[in-house]
């Protein structure tokens, strides 16, 4: 077993609305990711991928509040640290965010190489210029990025090069954890592989430690993860290594996810694929029973009324669920 | 460099595109208006005269001498032909002083009052309305009522409210001209007291003006930015929010400045009628003169001569606006 780089446990936080209503957006979300290893979390729209980043970063600011649970980062914790703080001595330096808009995420009228500077002086007030344009040299080149880049402003990149170029800024601290949101969803297929490519080399090369990789893309998670946890309403709802979890989901929600995942091959062609209805509830309100119950095809009464218990289950699995995996496999070995 | 060249040499050619339509404008408007001034100045001239045959004689005179006997179109070519030499005529109320020597006294007044009031009023706007962005809340509700309410005042309507305010009922400043009406103009400590003293009023009159308008434009702008994408993203990779505010109001100022370009003129047009009515020796009250006594030559060089400055500001702001935004640059330098 590696080194625990990020550990979350019982982590809940929630949004405040104007009218001081709660909305309980990540719920008791615990996960570890060891060094050298990704976590991707999947799910569809709404259902906290997002949020669980921002709150996984420690930096709170409203309407996101932070309840209650441990961020633990390379062994000390961070949660419960004052914002200004977490911003000092955690963003950029111990974990580093790729946004989900990364097309508007550079400065319009501010050229790349001034931007870095800002970025490491927030850290490192003291180093000379010159050591940080050396030192970005050097990174965009090992990770194939053109050099000329860092004398450009934002507007005159392209979109794939728009978002290698943030995930190098992001990542030019060498933090112990990449959180990435979406890197991959607003590129063509060609930039999606450089994407990728990219993030795979930061972490062969060891400039990040370990990384969690969100995205609605499934078969991209297969791909890139070593890891996959399924999110719903907030929760966690399935964990398990991309394999297991892309071939053998055990939640009904996991599941229906996999399911909906069109493999091109002969005959694919104008079948219809199985569509979950509904949408996530409303979180203002949670169910008072399981999330999932109302859109669940075999949930039953007492679904919709008790607590669900996390069952673990094999080697570090473990799914939310009032049925057994006998009971669950059973059921959609008739479909 | 050789789009940048283009780039200005583009935004010559459109201000002196600009200046032959204006000067035509200048010239044929004022020549519209249904009264003869040469026959007010005969009057004038031949007041106790009884002699039909001598006052038609002295009419004929001063017709030829201003020209007003030729067809129109001729009239125009003399007046352009004239005014390459610098000589913008004779004055028709004030003769035999020619415009030129009316104006270059006036013009220091004007442009010592206009620019000095403009800029501060800008900048001023420009500053409330980024506070008034940032802090929101309690600021921003006094504020902006406020703001709101004074931009859609005109220059001339608050002239004559500061008038009755300050100098009839409190009586600490000037009701009118430049200086004290007994003093000669000269550098002695004296007079440039004086000076001062009168120049609060108007100077004040067009700040408090010119602030509403442009913080409201530059409190949206800023709103704007500060919600942006790259706002986030800084935020997140750990730099200080004084840098990043710094990001943001250098984006919300660029398009005020091209909004300071546009509005230049309106400005300045209403300015001049506030001079008027604190009878500020500078080209306002010489428009007025003029338009009292159908003195087109008076008027037509008035307005030419506002027409030109405001010209080269605006030309010197877009080219200004173009080297310092990087997407304008892109946007003009590719065409």
């Amino acid at each position: 077993m590696g080194k625990v780089m990020i550990e979350v446990k019982d982590l809940k936080t929630k949004y405040v609305t104007r009218n001081h209503e709660d909305v309980y957006a990540v719920d008791g979300v615990s996960f570890k990711i060891e060094e050298g290893k990704s976590l991707g979390v999947a799910g569809e729209s709404g259902c906290g991928k997002s949020t669980l980043a921002l709150s996984v970063m420690g930096y709170y600011f409203a309407p996101l509040h932070y309840m209650s649970g441990d961020i633990i980062i390379d062994g000390k914790s961070i949660s419960g640290m004052d914002p200004d703080e977490v911003r000092k001595h955690v963003l950029g330096t111990e974990i580093a965010y790729i946004p989900q808009a990364a097309m508007n995420a550079l400065n319009p009228t501010q050229k790349v190489i001034n931007f870095l500077y800002d970025v490491v002086h927030a850290h490192h007030p003291k180093m000379p210029k010159k050591d940080i344009r050396e030192m970005a040299e050097k990174r965009f080149e090992e990770l194939a990025l053109p050099k000329d880049v860092l004398d450009r402003y934002s507007v005159e990149l392209s979109g794939g090069m728009k978002q290698r170029t943030v995930i190098a800024v992001s990542t030019i601290l060498s933090p112990k954890v990449l959180i990435a949101d979406e890197p991959s969803s607003a590129l063509d297929v060609t930039s999606q592989k450089l994407v990728i490519k990219m993030m795979r080399e930061l972490m062969e090369k060891g400039y990040i430690k370990s990384m969690m990789f969100i995205t609605h893309e499934l078969p991209l998670l297969y791909n890139v993860t070593d890891d996959i946890m399924v999110m719903y309403a907030g929760q966690i709802v399935e964990k398990g290594t991309a394999k297991e979890l892309v071939f053998d989901p055990t939640h009904p929600y996991s599941h229906a996810l996999m399911g909906s995942i069109l493999v091109p091959e002969e005959g694919t062609r104008g079948k219809k694929l199985p569509a979950l209805p509904g949408t996530p509830p409303n979180l203002k309100h949670p169910p008072a029973g399981c999330r999932f119950a109302a859109r669940c095809p075999y949930a039953t009464q007492e679904c919709k009324f008790y607590q669900v218990p996390v069952k673990e289950f094999g080697e570090g699995r473990m799914y939310r669920c009032l049925k057994g995996i006998d009971e669950l496999k059973e059921a959609y070995s008739h479909e | 460099m050789k789009g940048l060249r283009k780039f200005i040499l583009k935004k010559i050619l459109w201000f002196f595109i600009t200046l032959i339509v204006a000067v035509f404008l200048n010239f044929i408007l004022p020549r519209l208006m249904p009264s003869d001034p040469v026959a007010t100045i005969t009057s004038k001239m031949a007041e106790g005269l009884t002699d039909t045959a001598a006052v038609q004689r002295i009419y004929e005179h001063y017709q030829k001498e201003f020209g007003t006997d030729k067809p129109i179109m001729v009239q125009f070519f003399i007046y352009v032909k004239n005014l390459l030499h610098g000589d913008m005529g004779t004055s028709f109320s004030q003769y035999p002083r020619s415009v030129a020597s009316i104006l270059s006294s006036a013009i220091g007044w004007t442009i010592a009052l206009q620019l000095p009031a403009i800029l501060v009023g800008w900048f001023l706007g420009n500053f409330f309305g980024a506070v008034a962005a940032y802090k929101r809340k309690g600021w921003d509700k006094i504020f902006m009522p406020i703001s709101i309410f004074i931009s859609n005042i005109p220059a001339f309507g608050f002239a004559v409210i500061m008038l009755v305010v300050f100098a009839v009922k409190l009586k600490i400043a000037p009701t009118s001209g430049g200086y004290a009406y007994d003093m000669i103009p000269n550098f002695s400590w004296k007079f440039i007291k004086s000076v001062l003293y009168h120049y609060q009023l108007p100077f004040w009159t067009i700040v408090i003006t010119t602030i509403g308008g442009q913080a409201i434009g530059m409190r949206s702008m800023s709103i704007y930015e500060l919600n942006a994408d790259y706002v986030k993203y800084s935020r997140f990779l750990g730099i200080k929010d004084r840098k990043v505010v710094k990001y943001v109001f250098r984006n919300a100022m660029l398009p005020q400045i091209t909004g300071l370009a546009l509005s230049m003129a309106t400005m300045i047009g209403g300015n001049l009628v506030a001079e008027m009515i604190f009878s500020y020796p500078g080209i306002g009250s010489q428009i007025y003169a003029g338009i009292t006594t159908s003195d087109y030559p008076l008027i037509s060089g008035s307005t030419l001569i506002i027409t030109i400055m405001v010209l080269i500001m605006t030309t010197l702001l877009d080219l200004i606006c173009g080297i310092i935004d990087p997407r304008v640059k892109a946007a003009q330098f590719d065409s």
